[in-house]
Formats: C-alpha cells, structure tokens, sequence
C-alpha cells in the first residue's frame, strides 16, 4: 500500500474533474475557485484549465470570504465549484458555510453550490473529518464517495441539484481495481442520498463510507465473510429504507467509521436504526471508529487512529452469531 | 424625477414606517426591530443614483434600503411582521429579507457576511454576465473591524469588481463605541492598505449622498473597480427595540440637530403646511398598508 495519499486515490480525483468538465462543457455556468485553483487544476486537469481559463478563479487564503464570493456569485446566476482543499479548513469557513449558505437558500430559493474538501493523510491540523458536523445542518447535503465511479455520478448529480453539496474527497482511500477506461463508458446517475449494497450477505449488515467502507471490502473479500456491506455514499440524507431492509433481514448491525465515533455519523444511524428494527436487532447496534483523540503526527501512532482489522473481525463475529 | 422634494419625502416614508413598526415592537407585537432613524439619508441618496438594473446588498437594518430601492410597502411590512404574504413568505424576516424585484438579493444579520457575498455577486455580473450594472453594499463603522470584511476588500481590488462600500458610519457597534473597535479616525484610511479609493462625506445630506454616489457609480461602470464612500451619520434611535442606548439623552438630541430630514428641510423652501400634508398623507398610506397587513394570514409549515 502506498503511504503517499497522492498517489493513493488519483482515479476518484480524475472521476470528480471528469464529472466537472463534462458539465462545463454544457454548462456555462460552472465556475471553479478556491486557493490555489489555477494551480491545482493546472497539475490535476490541464484540459480543463486550458478549455475555460476564465471560468476558474483562484482566491487569497482566506477561506470564509471565499465561501461568502461563492454565495454572491451563485446570487449573479453562477454555479460555483468553491474548493476548501484540506478538511481541517474547513473550520475556518464554518461560518459561511453554516449560516451563510443555509440561511441564504432557506429565506430564498436553492442554488447550486459545491464545497469541495480533501481528506489528507494525519498530523494535528491535516487529517480531521469534520464530515459529521454537517450533517447537523438543516440545509447542507454531504457527500463521501468511496470509489471512483461514485466520485464521478455523485459530483454530476450534485452540480444538477439547486442545493448545496459539502462533497469530501478521501485521499486515504486505496483505488487499483478501477479501471480507468471504465469512466468514459459509464455514467452512474446516483440521486443523493441513495446507499449501495456493495457486498450481499446474512446474518450481519455492516454500513460504512469511504475509507474504512473500502477497508471493509478488502477485508470482507479476503476473508470470505458473508456480511451484508453498505456503502453509505451521502451522510446526509442517509439511505435508512436500505439499511432498515438489509436489517430486517439480518438481525445484526455493525457500523465502522473512518472518523470520531463519538457523536458521529454512525451514532446517528445507531440510534435511527435502534428505533426502527429493535424487534429485529438480536444485539445492540455496534459501532467500530477513531477514538476522540488529537491525531498525532507520527506515523507510527496511526494505526490506533482506526480499528484493526482484528477488532472489526472479533465484533463481527459476536454480532454474527 | 430625484428632486430633493422626491427623496424627502422618500425618507419620511423611511422614517414614519420605522415609527409605526416601533409601536408594534412597544406591544409586544413585533420582535426587536433594527431601525435606521437618523440614516435615512444615505439608503435613499445612494438608492436615487443607481439604475433599477443596479443592485444592493445590506446588512441587518434593512427597512430603509429596502423602501430606497422601491420596494412595493406590502409585503414589505408583511414580511417584517412574519405573515405570509411578506417577500419571503415570512421566513426572512427584517435582517434576512430579500427582494429580486428591487434587485435587492442579500442582506445577512451577522456583521460583515454582506461584503464578500457583495463582491462574489459584483465579479459575477461583470465578468460571467457581462453587464455594466454595479453592486452597493451598506455596512456600518463596525463591519471594517470584522475579518470577513477585510478579506473581502483583498478580493474586490484583485479582481477588480463594480462594487460601491458604502460606509454608514455612526460610530457605533451595537452599543459600543468606536475607541473600542475603530483605531484610526476614519474609516476612509484604512483602504489605503488595499488600494482602493475613498471618500468621506456628510451622509445627512442626501443630495450630497446622491451626487457623491453618481460620480462614484459612473466611473465604477466604466472601469469596475471598488470604490468607498464614508457616510458621517447619525443613528438616534437604540440598537435594536426594547435595548438601552449608550448614550445621554442629551447627547442623541445633540446628535439630532443633525437630522437628515431636518437638513432636507433647511434646504428646500416647503411651508410649514406643505410639509404638515407630506407627513399626513404618507401617514395615511402607511396606515392603510398595516391595516391590510393585519388581516393577512400568518404561515404555516405546509404553505412553505
């Protein structure tokens, strides 16, 4: 496995700058900006840079009053694509993205408004996934695609949609079974919050997104473990008519999360899905996570930051029985 | 027609509904209103220089750019009063309201959140439609102290945007004063650090206000670049309803020898009879409009 993430996870960057041109091409209302844009577009999507030069708008460091110039412009009839680059800068914009944003389309009407955002590898300040916190916010959809073919149906369906879209990019995600060619034949129209089934099985339903959605597979495959595995894709809105079918019929549910399980997604879901199935549910609903804890900068102190395989296998397999 | 007989009484209109509202929010009736009594001169100066094409972003004070601009009374109280015939069915409320008939498309309660939304609009309408319709956005003294203020101003000069700061400058925050959070004189002289042009000036006269932004907006259409007005005002009302004020009494009657109306007056040669028939029959009109207001129906979860 590669430890750079820059290598990791090129093709879901290459399937989000795939779904932009493509509307960019039919849409000239679609402008990119952010910190750095030209720059960054000019190593990730030359064609796209050299195709509307004029439609991308590199912006200071200074995260909040960007988000705020993408609200004036989606006010003057554009779609803005507004990218955060890392997620822990995303604290720096919290105010336009939670009261800006929201409070504008709610007294107004609805537009179409993208912030992008990457999830990096660790240290203090490069790592966090405030994904959750979102997810509290009436009027925001959040987006976290765990392959590529998803990256490239959910960013077009999010640049159709007059909402806004907080749509994450997991660079920590491993990607070598796409197949590149795969994206100019295949368009997968996904309406937002709309799961996937990515593996079939009984006894257990385990409901995941992103990272450790993509951990799971591996580990689920290598293993040959029958367990149902969901693919969450938005965190919000959450697919619950699929889990609540899946768990229905499995009797069992295990959620692992890439971030903080600590008032996070999967506390959510817990407690939705406690509520619904509990005839169902043969064991209390488990969740598997990050600890609540600062993420060091030491490599070596990582692994602590997610669980072991080990450990998802023995919950598992309790959950299973 | 922008005579100064049109905008007096474009501002007793400004300040009469403002004194209607005030007996609603007295009765319990209306929420803690934010006023504009004293400023009216500014919104209605800058207002009468812009073309109908042009538009306005404000911060929280809305109810006097939103009459400025021509906003049709109506709906306008509706709105304010929360029923659901107002523009925005009564869920924006005074400091949220937006009007796309007026092309008053923003206004924000928190401090400062207008001005960069004012530039991303600007740059929109210059460079992605390409029109020569500029943008004016209101904030006060306070705003300049704000972060998001500064990055915006960073953001106007680079790229250049059609936008007008207009400055109402009281020289308070809320209910605090300006040595607690403006250290320079002026406002004006904070913009050199960002290379845009400003200018201060008596914002209680609304025909200097109107020609001051004439000027301003016409070169701004040919060029697009930022520009910034620094309107010397005078807030005589509180911060909000149902707040105390700050100040003496009678510093604010020191403050309202100042009265833009007052100014209006001095200038114009109206009798005392003439003047008494303005006030009445805009009285009259407002008066009509909040009694229909009255019977209107409040919102529902369903009808939204």
């Amino acid at each position: 496995m590669s430890k750079d993430p820059w290598f990791r996870n090129r093709l879901i960057r290459d399937a989000i700058y795939h779904a932009i041109y493509d509307r960019m091409k039919v849409d000239p209302s679609i402008h990119l900006m952010g910190e750095g844009s030209h720059m960054k577009i000019y190593f990730d999507a030359p064609h796209i840079l050299k195709e509307f030069p004029h439609r991308i708008i590199t912006l200071p460091i200074s995260e909040d009053a960007n988000t705020n110039f993408a609200v004036g412009m989606a006010l003057g009839g554009a779609k803005p694509i507004v990218d955060v680059i890392t997620a822990d800068f995303l604290y720096r914009t919290m105010d336009s993205i939670c009261n800006t944003v929201p409070k504008e389309h709610f007294t107004s009407s609805p537009k179409t408004i993208i912030i992008r955002s990457e999830f990096m590898t660790a240290s203090p300040t490069t790592g966090q996934r405030p994904e959750a916190l979102f997810t509290h916010i009436p009027g925001l959809n959040v987006v976290v695609p765990s392959n590529p073919l998803d990256a490239r149906g959910l960013m077009d369906t999010a640049l159709e949609t007059k909402a806004a879209t907080l749509f994450f990019e997991d660079r920590m995600i491993e990607d070598k079974t796409t197949n590149p060619e795969d994206m100019d034949t295949h368009l997968d129209i996904i309406p937002l919050g709309k799961g996937k089934i990515r593996r079939k099985g009984h006894k257990l339903t385990t409901v995941s997104y992103a990272l450790t959605l993509r951990m799971l597979d591996l580990l689920l495959e290598r293993e040959n473990l029958e367990y149902e595995l969901i693919d969450l894709r938005s965190i919000y809105p959450v697919d619950y008519d699929l889990i609540v079918e899946s768990v229905n019929r499995t009797g069992a549910l295990l959620i692992v999360e890439p971030d903080v399980t600590y008032a996070g997604v999967g506390a959510e879901i817990a407690s939705q899905i406690s509520e619904r199935c509990f005839k169902a549910l043969r064991h209390p609903v488990k969740r598997l996570g990050a600890p609540r804890t600062t993420i060091p900068a030491s490599r070596s102190l990582h692994d602590y930051m997610l669980p072991s395989e080990k450990r998802i296998l023995e919950v598992a397999e309790e959950l299973s029985k | 027609m922008n005579d100064l007989l049109t905008l007096y009484k474009r501002m007793v209109m400004v300040r009469l509904v403002e004194n209607k509202l005030q007996e609603y929010c007295f009765r319990g009736e209306a929420g803690d209103l934010h006023f504009s009594k004293g400023q009216e001169a500014i919104s209605v100066g800058v207002c009468a220089a812009l073309k109908p094409t042009d538009y306005i972003v404000t911060h929280h004070r809305t109810i006097a750019h939103e009459i400025a601009k021509g906003a049709a009374l109506h709906p306008l109280i509706a709105e304010i009063l929360g029923k659901a015939t107002g523009f925005n069915k009564g869920l924006a409320g005074e400091m949220h309201i937006n009007n796309p008939a007026i092309r008053h498309l923003f206004s924000f309660q928190l401090v400062g959140t207008c001005v960069p939304v004012a530039v991303g609009l600007a740059y929109a309408l210059r460079y992605y439609k390409k029109t020569d319709d500029v943008v004016a956005v209101f904030f006060g003294d306070a705003c300049t102290s704000n972060g998001q203020f500064h990055e915006a101003m960073n953001i106007a000069k680079i790229r250049k945007v059609p936008l007008l700061l207009v400055c109402e400058n009281n020289g308070l925050a809320g209910n605090i004063r300006k040595e607690y959070y403006l250290p320079t004189e002026t406002v004006s002289e904070r913009m050199d650090a960002y290379g845009i042009r400003a200018h201060a000036i008596d914002g209680n006269d609304v025909k200097k206000v109107m020609i001051a932004t004439e000027i301003a907006v016409g070169g701004m259409r040919q060029w697009s670049a930022p520009y910034l007005l620094e309107m010397n005002t005078t807030r005589l009302c509180h911060h909000k309803q149902g707040q105390a004020d700050v100040r003496s009494k009678e510093e604010i009657a020191k403050l309202a020898e100042r009265d833009p109306l007052l100014v209006a007056e001095r200038r114009m040669s109206v009798t005392e009879e003439t003047k008494e028939k303005i006030w009445r029959d805009i009285e009259k009109e407002i008066d009509e409009v909040f009694a229909k207001v009255k019977e209107d129906p409040w919102p529902t979860w369903d009808s939204n």
